[in-house]
């Protein structure tokens, strides 16, 4: 099972669109992934250690250095297929890249 | 005539019988359908908005039917009357979007903003479907104060094209403090940005005689990081269980079972509130992909919901500093009736804190700590529609003692919701109300034009460091203010051909 993580500003809208896309993009691409939507401010070093992969909306400053591999997954929210797919490929890449599964 | 309404009632009424949450599910999923979302994802979609109603109903009545013994003895103890209950932004939303007429300001905003669109009044597309509800909160609150549905409408599509021009305005300072290539797309319609009028004024004040404060500002994403979970949601739930139940004179077993419930509470709204978006997301791509087949070969910004700025520390810095003042004030504010609780992250706010002051965390502060009585008055002002509306759309419990409000301390749009208020009683027809109604609306339309003009300037200071162009800015007529000297070749004609300067 791979972990992504998305956030957003409330951890509702923009984070769950982002969870859907990437859970239903992947699944049929063949991976075996679960996302989960928080808010960014609830976001700690601890909790990231949890994730594969984070998936921000746009260039995030958490205060603390990311270990793990990160997308930017914000312009899936323009609900355009083809500005969708190179953060599907993205995903996809890193999910490769990096032995995941 | 009659007999159209008779077939109206007949068609209409069984329907309206079944209750909200029923009702929405066949009126969202006959929508959805009609911009061709298939028609099970479209029932989904339905299906969903009905259990997000249902929902949202079960967690308010957990929340009020634990604090509202508290609640009375916090106020015979203190003596301080803040009875109504802050639920926080998800609550409202969902019973926001429980009235039809949401869908029918959403519709009335989708062409209003094709229109601009076409007459070349904006370079943005709005997909952000789902934050309509705050456009639809201010009409339907202008009907609760007394407008018809015209008056409403008209008050809706003022404040929207407002909206929209302003997302165009703001366009290039996404793009600086996002670092983003200035092709990205990314814009927002939110209406939290509304408020930027307003702090630009303060903003404008620093600037002349408080530039100095600037130099002491901090590192918001270190003092976010330390503070790490005592800053969630749920942490907060804990205080403030803690903190009504300590002046309520409550025994440890209840405070312990009051800062539970709060927790649960906040978490819980958070939760719904997704169910809630994942309901309208059907339409939302049945309405951007409507709009794209429309508008084949123009590009054009994208407005979407705001967190996309989210990522900006100062933010949260601001957000978590702000709270605990926002208690205070909420103690001590004249007219309040707002103990904060679900709405004390200052979301409405800093968001626009941090557009208008591109991040200065001084300034986020001071003129947040200033304005915020504005929210707090008008999630006041609110209150008695917000608790009649989830009566109707059966999103308030029945079992709650009459009288109990529910409304939010910091929920976007404070002065649009004043404009409501004032419409709507100049609508019956009270001489004072139209008076007031129609200074606020001048003077409401005279500050976003101030506020135009500033942001104008700051978009061709971008332009002279070239991080824009003046082209992109010219679409959409946000920046005819002049950009002379260093307009790049090729610019368009006009683009530099205005009067004034660029400071």
């Amino acid at each position: 099972m791979i972990k992504i993580l998305a956030a957003c500003g409330a951890g509702v809208n923009s984070s769950h669109q982002i969870k859907d896309a990437l859970e239903k993009e992947m699944k049929a691409r063949g991976y075996n992934v679960s996302c989960d939507a928080v808010m960014i401010k609830d976001i700690t070093e601890g909790m990231l250690a949890h994730y594969d992969i984070f998936a921000q909306i746009a260039k995030t400053d958490l205060g603390f250095e990311v270990k793990i591999p990160v997308v930017d997954a914000g312009p899936i929210l323009y609900r355009m297929p083809a500005m969708a797919k190179p953060v599907y490929d993205a995903v996809e890449k890193v999910i490769k890249d990096n032995g995941l599964s | 005539m009659d007999a159209i309404i008779s077939f109206a009632n007949a068609v209409f009424q069984p329907i309206i019988d079944l209750g909200a949450a029923p009702m929405m599910v066949i009126i969202l999923t006959i929508i959805a359908m009609c911009f061709k979302v298939k028609f099970t994802d479209a029932l989904m979609g339905g299906l969903k908005l009905g259990i997000a109603l249902t929902g949202i109903s079960a967690i308010i009545n957990i929340l009020t039917s634990a604090f509202g013994d508290a609640m009375t003895a916090f106020v015979s103890s203190t003596g301080i009357q803040l009875t109504i209950t802050d639920l926080g932004w998800a609550p409202l939303a969902t019973i926001t979007w429980g009235s039809p007429y949401t869908l029918f300001f959403l519709m009335i905003m989708v062409i209003v903003d094709a229109v601009m669109i076409v007459l070349d009044k904006t370079n943005t597309i709005d997909v952000d479907v789902f934050d309509i509800w705050h456009l639809a909160f201010v009409g339907l609150a202008c009907m609760y104060f007394g407008a018809n549905l015209i008056v409403a409408t008209l008050l809706v599509v003022f404040i929207g094209v407002l909206k929209i021009i302003n997302s165009d305005l703001m366009k290039p300072t996404f793009t600086d403090l996002l670092d983003a290539p200035e092709a990205n797309p990314m814009t927002t319609t939110h209406m939290n940005y509304m408020m930027n009028p307003v702090i630009m004024v303060f903003n404008k004040f620093f600037d002349k005689f408080l530039p100095w404060l600037d130099k002491y500002d901090f590192d918001a994403a270190k003092l976010n990081s330390k503070i790490g979970f005592w800053g969630s949601k749920f942490a907060i739930g804990i205080y403030l269980g803690i903190f009504v139940g300590l002046l309520g004179h409550q025994d440890i077993k209840s405070i312990c079972t009051l800062a539970l419930t709060a927790a649960v509470c906040l978490e819980l709204f958070s939760l719904i509130g997704s169910w809630f978006i994942s309901a309208i997301e059907p339409l939302s791509q049945g309405i951007t992909n409507f709009a794209n087949s429309k508008l084949q070969g123009r590009t054009l910004n994208v407005g979407l919901d705001w967190p996309f700025l989210a990522g900006r520390a100062e933010i949260w810095a601001a957000a978590n500093v702000l709270a605990p003042i926002m208690l205070l004030e909420s103690l001590v504010l004249p007219g309040n009736g707002l103990l904060p609780l679900g709405g004390i992250i200052a979301m409405g706010l800093t968001p626009a804190l941090l557009v208008v002051t591109r991040g200065k965390m001084i300034r986020m502060i001071v003129i947040g700590a200033i304005v915020l009585p504005v929210f707090l008055w008008a999630g006041t002002l609110v209150a008695p529609f917000v608790t009649e509306t989830a009566i109707q759309v059966g999103a308030f419990p029945s079992s709650v003692a009459a009288g109990t409000l529910i409304s939010d301390t910091t929920m976007e749009g404070p002065i649009e919701k004043f404009l409501a208020f004032l419409v709507g009683n100049a609508s019956t027809g009270q001489i004072t109300f139209m008076i007031y109604a129609l200074l606020a609306l001048v003077a409401y339309l005279l500050i976003f034009l101030w506020y135009r003009r500033e942001m104008q300037k700051r978009n061709a200071e971008y332009v002279k460091e070239g991080k824009c162009h003046p082209d992109k800015l010219v679409t959409g007529k946000f920046c005819d203010v002049p950009v002379p000297e260093t307009v790049p070749e090729g610019a368009p004609e006009g683009a530099a051909a205005s009067e004034g300067s660029t400071e």
